[in-house]
């Protein structure tokens, strides 16, 4: 998976996340997702998680966690933003 | 217990007071809420439903650490013979004053401990509108299961939708929603 792939998954995963909220954020490779200055609150990120999850576990064909260890103790949060969430995916390819 | 605050790092849940009537009101009234039941009518008619809530629930307004309340959550139908009760009434009514933060899923720890650890119940239980698609996606998530559909059992938005049954043991959640929760409170603590 190349990450411009990765980056296509996370944006479906917000554009469906859109659909539920009353103020839709802008989808843009360095949308803060989480963090001080993120647009979207943990019930949104964690509708965010179980979507990216599942279309990168599928198209990797293999489970993906964006919530355990490896994650957790990234040196910069896979969930700055859609960018480094995607290039997290894509790192788990090994 | 009745008036206990319960703490964490990020959010405090304090008890609901009749003075929140106004504030939880506009919150209840609100788009956010259209999928909860339906809200009192007036802010007079939500303090007499605050004034009115029976010795086995729990209400708490749901505070940042400046003092700011952000929303609210219940633990209601509490019942000690069976051990088990009903999370609900969730509800965060000023979405921007948590961006950022993991005050939903604080929250909803919070009110586990209280549930699982305090308490001392074995189940927590509810129900979700069959639209409310974050919602039941967060709870699923967090580890609680479906057992159940109630068909057209609530009319929102002028049209019927079911109701899915959730429930949640106390071993699940000491193995499937604790990790989840406190990974995802530690996301929220290294992002930057």
């Amino acid at each position: 998976m190349t990450q411009d792939e990765a980056l296509q998954i996370v944006y479906r995963a917000l554009e469906r996340l859109n659909e539920e909220l009353d103020t839709p954020v802008d989808i843009t490779p360095h949308t803060q997702l989480f963090g001080a200055d993120a647009v979207i609150d943990s019930l949104s990120l964690v509708s965010v998680i179980v979507d990216v999850e599942a279309e990168a576990s599928e198209a990797i064909g293999q489970p993906v966690s964006l919530t355990d260890d490896r994650a957790i103790n990234q040196p910069v949060s896979p969930f700055r933003d859609p960018q480094t969430l995607a290039a997290y995916i894509v790192s788990l390819q090994g | 217990m009745d008036g206990e605050t319960l703490t964490g790092r990020f959010v405090t849940l304090r008890p609901l007071r009749v003075g929140d009537a106004a504030l939880t009101h506009h919150w209840r009234s609100g788009s956010r809420a259209r999928l909860l039941n339906q809200a009192a009518g007036s802010v007079e008619q939500q303090a007499a439903w605050i004034r009115s809530r029976p010795a086995n629930e729990r209400n708490f307004v749901i505070e940042r650490h400046d003092g700011l309340p952000v929303g609210m959550l219940s633990l209601v139908g509490i019942d000690p013979v069976n051990r088990h009760a009903e999370p609900g009434r969730f509800l965060i009514g000023d979405e921007l004053a948590v961006r950022g933060l993991p005050a939903a899923v604080e929250a909803m720890k919070l009110l586990y401990e209280l549930a699982f650890d305090r308490l001392d119940l074995v189940r927590v239980h509810g129900t979700i509108a069959s639209e409310n698609r974050r919602m039941i996606t967060w709870q699923r998530y967090l580890g609680m299961r479906e057992e159940g559909r109630m068909r057209q059992h609530y009319f929102i938005d002028g049209r019927f939708q079911d109701a899915l049954i959730f429930a949640l043991l106390v071993d699940e959640y000491r193995r499937d929603t604790l990790p989840r929760l406190e990974a995802l409170i530690r996301l929220g603590q290294v992002a930057p």
